[in-house]
C-alpha cells in the first residue's frame, strides 16, 4: 500500500476525543492475497468483525432485502455502537441505501421490496409483525437526500412530529380546556433549532414559510424537524450530498455535535466526508455485500480488501 | 472558420432601420386590418362608412395594396442585397403549404367559376399552380419564397377591391353550388386571411428571416390567436352586458332614504310587483350551488383519497377510472332523466329543489374526483416519506400535509365544475322546475324542522319545486310569457346568470390564490 493512493487523512479534521473507540485494529488477516479481478476476491468474515467500546445501539442478523427478483443486499450482519457516527459507503447501486432505509423500516412503503432477517433496535427485534412503526420511527429518525421540508412555517415543521404524537396540545379544543401548550412548544422549537444550528438564522422569522429558506438551512430545518422527536438514532441518506461546499461543513460540524448524544448512520458518495465526520466504516460493494466493516482510519489507511482499497482510492466506482 | 457554417453573421446585426421600420409597419397595417375586417364582418362598421370620402371597401383594399407592397419591397431590398439579412435556403415547408393551398384554391375558383370550365380542365391546372406555387416557394431562398407570393396576393386581391371588380354590390353565385356569396361576407374575410398571411412575411422581415425570423413570425401568429381567444370573451361579455344592462338596472335606486334593486330583488310575479325580478332564479341557483358542492366535493374527495392513498393500483381502481371518464361524459339531459325517474318518485313525487342539488351532484362528482385525484398524485412523496419518517400515521399525514398540499388543485377542478352545473338547463328543467316565474322564494334555512318520526328532520323548501336562472331564461326565450318586455328580460336574466357565475368563480379564484400563498412563499 503506497502512500500517495492514500488521499483520504481522517485525523485532518476530525478531533480524537468524539472517538468511542480510537484505536485502530487491524483486522486484515496475515498473508492474505487479494485476487486481481474485483469480483472473484473472496469476502472473508473477519473483514467484518469490529471491536469497539460501548453498547450496540442497533443490530442486524442476515439482513437480505429483495427488490422483486432483484437481490437488492445479502446477509448483513453487523453491529452499530451507540453515541457514534458510523458511514456506509459504497459504489451506486451497492444497496447502502436500502439497508439504511430497513433500519427504521422505510421500505415497508415500496410494495415490490421482501425483508428477511433480523434487525434489533436496543436488543428489541423490530422485523416482526406487532412492531410499532410510530414508536420506532420516534427513536429512529430519518434525513433524506433531497431537503424535504413541509410547506409550513419553520415553527410548525419542527413542532410537526410531537403535536401528531400528542405531546404538544394545540388547538381549539386543547385551548378551550386550558392545556394550551404554547410555551412547552416555544421552548421545543427553540432547543431544536438550537441544536441544529439554525436557530440564529430563523429566530425572528419562526413563522416564515419553510421552503422560503435556503436548501442548506431547509437540511438543517430536517435535522430539527427529526430532533423534535427526540429520537435516538438518527439515519442520514446522503444528506449533504445536495448542498453547496459551505452549507456542507455546517451539516458536517452538526454531525459531529449529534454524535455527542446520538447515534448516527450516515451514507455518503464522498468519502473525504466519510473519513472525516465518522468513527466506524462499513464499506458495501457491487452486488449488495458488505465486504468491509471497522474503524474508520484501518478502512481508509489499511483496509484488508483489495476492491475496498481500489474503491477508495478511485480505481473504480 | 465561421465559413464552414456557410453563413456569416454578425453577432450584433446592424440592419438599416428603415427596413426594420417598414417591417414594423406591414406587420401594423396588417393588423389594423385584420382587426377592421372583423368589425366589418360582424357589422359593428357599416359596410356604408366612409372615411375622408374614401368608402369602406376601397380603404380595406387599399390598406392591402400598401401592405403588399411593402411586404414585396421588403423582399426584394434583402434578395438584393440592400439590407444584410439572414435568410435560409428554402422558404419553408409551412409557407410552402398556405402559399400552395392559396393558389390551388384561387386558380381553381377563377378556372371553374369565372371562366367556366369542367372538372376536366379546373382540376389538373388549379393542383399544377398549386404544386408549381408550393415547389417555387421550396425552391426560392427564404427572402424571396417567403415574401414575394403573400405581396401578390395581397396586391391582387387589394386592386380588386380598389377597382370594384368585387364592390358593395358584389354577388358570387357558383355554378354547382346553390348557394350566393355577398361582397359583405366575402370582403372581410378575403381581408382577414390576406392580411393574415401578408402580415407573417412581414414578421419574418422584421428580425431579418433565418431562425429568428421565423421565431418572429410564429409570434405574431400565435399573438393573434391569442388575442383573438380574448376579443371573444371580451366581446361576448361585452354583448350581453349590453344588451342585459338597461334591464338590470331599471328602477335602480341608490341614495340616503334607501336601496331598491328591483331587478335583482324581486319575485318574478305579484300582485304588487311593478318589476318583475329574478331573485328567486338567484336564490335557486346559490341553493343549487351550495348544496351541489356540499355534497359530491367531500364524496370526491374521499374517493380520490382512497383510490391514491389506500387502494393498489390495479384493476379496481382502472374500473373506477373508466366509470368516473364515462360518469364525466354522460349528457346532462340522461341525468336529469335518472333524476326524474329515480329521485323524484322518492322524495315528495314532485319536482324539487332537493332532487336538483343530488342531479347536479352527482354531475359534479366525477371533475371533483378526477381533478383531487391528479391534485393528490402531483404532492411530492417526499413530503409522505418526511412524515412517515417521524412516525407519524397515514391518515394523519394525509390531514396534515397530502391534503393541505393538494387543496389548490381541488378547488381547481371545483371552481371548473361549478361553472357547468349553475349553467345546467336540462337537468333542471325535469326534475327541479315548477313555475318559471315564482312569486316567493326559496327558504330553505327557515324552513328546517324537527319531527318525532324518521327522518326527524324535514325541510318543504327542499322538497318543493323552484327557479333556477338558466331555467328562467330557458322560460323566458321559449314561452315569453311572464313579463312585459320579454327580450330585455331574457337578457337581463342572462347578464345575472353571467355574474352569479363569474362570482362564484371569482370565490373560488381567492380561495385558491390564498392556499397557494400559503403554501408557498409568503
Amino acid at each position: 500500500m503506497s502512500e500517495t493512493e492514500n488521499k483520504p487523512r481522517p485525523n485532518a479534521t476530525t478531533s480524537e476525543t468524539d472517538r468511542t473507540d480510537s484505536t485502530a485494529t487491524d483486522t486484515r488477516p496475515s498473508g492474505q492475497q487479494t485476487t486481481a479481478g474485483e469480483t472473484e476476491e473472496t469476502v472473508y468474515d473477519e473483514w467484518v468483525q469490529y471491536d469497539y467500546a460501548g453498547a450496540a445501539k442497533v443490530t442486524t442478523t442476515d439482513l437480505n432485502v429483495h427488490y422483486g427478483d432483484d437481490h437488492a443486499i445479502k446477509d448483513i450482519s453487523i453491529e452499530i455502537p451507540e453515541e457514534s457516527v458510523t458511514a456506509l459507503i459504497g459504489p451506486s447501486g451497492c444497496g447502502k441505501s436500502t439497508f439504511l432505509r430497513c433500519l427504521n423500516r422505510m421500505n415497508d412503503r415500496i410494495r415490490a421490496a421482501t425483508i428477511d432477517g433480523s434487525v434489533a433496535v436496543d436488543s428489541e427485534e423490530i422485523c416482526r409483525d406487532g412492531a410499532n412503526l410510530v414508536e420506532l420511527r420516534k427513536r429512529v429518525g430519518m434525513l433524506f437526500q433531497q431537503p424535504n421540508p413541509f410547506p409550513k412555517s419553520i415553527r410548525d415543521n419542527v413542532v410537526y412530529g410531537p403535536r401528531k404524537h400528542g405531546d404538544i396540545k394545540t388547538g381549539v379544543l386543547s385551548r378551550l380546556f386550558g392545556r394550551d401548550a404554547n410555551e412547552k412548544a416555544d421552548e421545543l422549537v427553540e432547543r431544536s433549532l438550537r441544536q441544529a444550528a439554525l436557530w440564529d438564522e430563523v429566530a425572528d422569522r419562526l413563522d416564515d414559510n419553510a421552503l422560503s429558506l435556503s436548501g442548506g438551512q431547509q437540511q438543517r430545518l430536517c435535522i430539527a424537524r427529526c430532533l423534535a422527536v427526540d429520537p435516538d438514532v438518527i439515519l442520514m441518506d446522503e444528506p449533504a450530498s445536495a448542498l453547496d461546499p459551505i452549507a456542507t461543513s455546517k451539516i458536517e460540524d452538526l454531525i459531529e455535535d449529534l454524535a455527542k448524544e446520538y447515534t448516527v448512520v450516515i451514507v455518503t458518495h464522498n468519502m473525504q466526508q466519510a473519513a472525516r465526520i465518522s468513527d466506524q466504516t462499513a464499506v458495501f460493494l457491487t452486488g449488495g455485500e458488505l465486504v468491509e466493516y471497522g474503524d474508520t482510519d484501518q478502512i481508509f489507511e489499511n483496509p484488508a480488501s483489495q476492491r475496498v482499497e481500489d474503491y477508495i482510492t478511485g480505481k473504480f466506482g | 472558420m465561421s465559413d464552414a457554417y456557410g453563413t456569416d453573421s454578425a453577432l450584433v446585426e446592424g440592419r438599416s432601420s428603415a427596413f426594420e421600420r417598414a417591417s414594423a409597419l406591414a406587420v401594423g397595417l396588417g393588423f389594423l386590418a385584420f382587426v377592421f375586417s372583423w368589425a366589418t364582418l360582424f357589422r359593428i362598421t357599416p359596410p356604408t362608412a366612409e372615411l375622408l370620402g374614401v368608402t369602406l371597401y376601397d380603404l380595406l383594399g387599399l390598406g392591402l395594396v400598401v401592405v403588399g407592397v411593402i411586404v414585396l419591397g421588403l423582399g426584394i431590398a434583402s434578395r438584393t442585397d440592400i439590407v444584410t439579412t439572414t435568410p435560409s435556403d428554402t422558404g419553408g415547408v409551412a409557407a410552402a403549404s398556405a402559399f400552395g393551398l392559396a393558389a390551388l384554391v384561387g386558380v381553381g375558383l377563377v378556372v371553374s367559376q369565372t371562366l367556366g370550365l369542367g372538372t376536366i380542365v379546373w382540376l389538373p391546372v388549379a393542383l399544377l399552380a398549386g404544386a408549381a406555387t408550393a415547389a417555387a416557394v421550396v425552391g426560392a431562398r427564404e427572402d424571396i419564397g417567403a415574401t414575394i407570393p403573400a405581396g401578390v396576393l395581397a396586391v391582387g386581391v387589394g386592386l380588386a377591391f380598389l377597382t370594384n371588380v368585387i364592390g358593395p354590390d358584389w354577388v358570387w353565385s357558383p355554378t354547382d353550388l346553390a348557394a350566393s356569396f355577398h361582397a359583405p361576407v366575402v370582403v372581410p374575410l378575403l381581408t382577414i386571411f390576406c392580411s393574415l398571411v401578408v402580415a407573417w412575411p412581414a414578421a419574418k422581415a422584421s428580425a431579418g428571416f433565418g431562425s429568428r425570423g421565423r421565431q418572429t413570425g410564429a409570434y405574431l401568429l400565435i399573438g393573434i390567436n391569442t388575442f383573438s381567444i380574448l376579443a371573444i370573451l371580451v366581446l361576448l361579455i361585452t354583448f350581453v352586458a349590453m344588451q342585459g344592462l338597461p334591464k338590470l338596472t331599471d328602477g335602480l335606486e341608490i341614495g340616503l332614504d334607501g336601496f331598491a334593486w328591483p331587478f335583482v330583488m324581486n319575485v318574478s310575479s305579484g300582485i304588487y310587483i311593478d318589476i318583475p325580478g329574478v331573485l328567486p332564479a338567484i336564490l335557486g341557483t346559490a341553493w343549487l350551488v351550495v348544496g351541489a358542492v356540499v355534497f359530491a366535493v367531500p364524496l370526491g374527495v374521499g374517493a380520490a383519497l382512497f383510490l391514491t392513498e389506500y387502494a393498489d393500483e390495479g384493476g379496481f381502481t382502472r374500473i373506477v377510472e373508466i366509470a368516473t371518464n364515462g360518469l364525466w361524459s354522460t349528457p346532462s339531459i340522461v341525468f336529469g332523466l335518472f333524476g326524474y325517474a329515480f329521485l323524484v318518485p322518492r322524495f315528495g313525487t314532485t319536482t324539487s329543489l332537493f332532487a336538483g342539488i343530488l342531479v347536479l351532484g352527482f354531475m359534479l362528482l366525477p371533475l371533483v374526483l378526477i381533478t383531487s385525484r391528479e391534485a393528490i398524485i402531483s404532492v411530492p412523496d417526499e413530503y409522505r416519506d418526511a412524515s412517515a419518517a417521524l412516525g407519524v400515521s397515514q391518515w394523519q399525514t394525509i390531514r396534515s400535509v397530502v391534503l393541505p398540499a393538494s387543496i389548490p388543485g381541488i378547488v381547481t377542478g371545483v371552481i371548473l365544475g361549478v361553472g357547468r352545473i349553475a349553467g345546467e338547463t336540462a337537468p333542471i328543467l325535469v326534475v327541479m322546475a315548477g313555475s318559471p316565474f315564482p312569486n316567493s322564494t326559496p327558504n330553505v334555512l327557515g324552513s328546517f324542522a324537527f319531527t318525532t318520526t324518521p327522518p326527524f328532520v324535514t325541510n318543504d323548501a327542499l322538497l318543493t319545486s323552484a327557479s333556477a336562472l338558466p331555467y328562467q331564461l330557458y322560460a323566458t326565450i321559449t314561452a315569453g310569457v311572464g313579463a312585459t318586455d320579454v327580450e330585455a328580460f331574457g337578457w337581463g336574466t342572462a347578464l345575472v346568470l353571467l355574474l352569479v357565475v363569474l362570482s362564484f368563480y371569482a370565490i373560488g379564484i381567492a380561495t385558491r390564490a390564498y392556499f397557494r400563498r400559503k403554501l408557498r412563499y409568503e
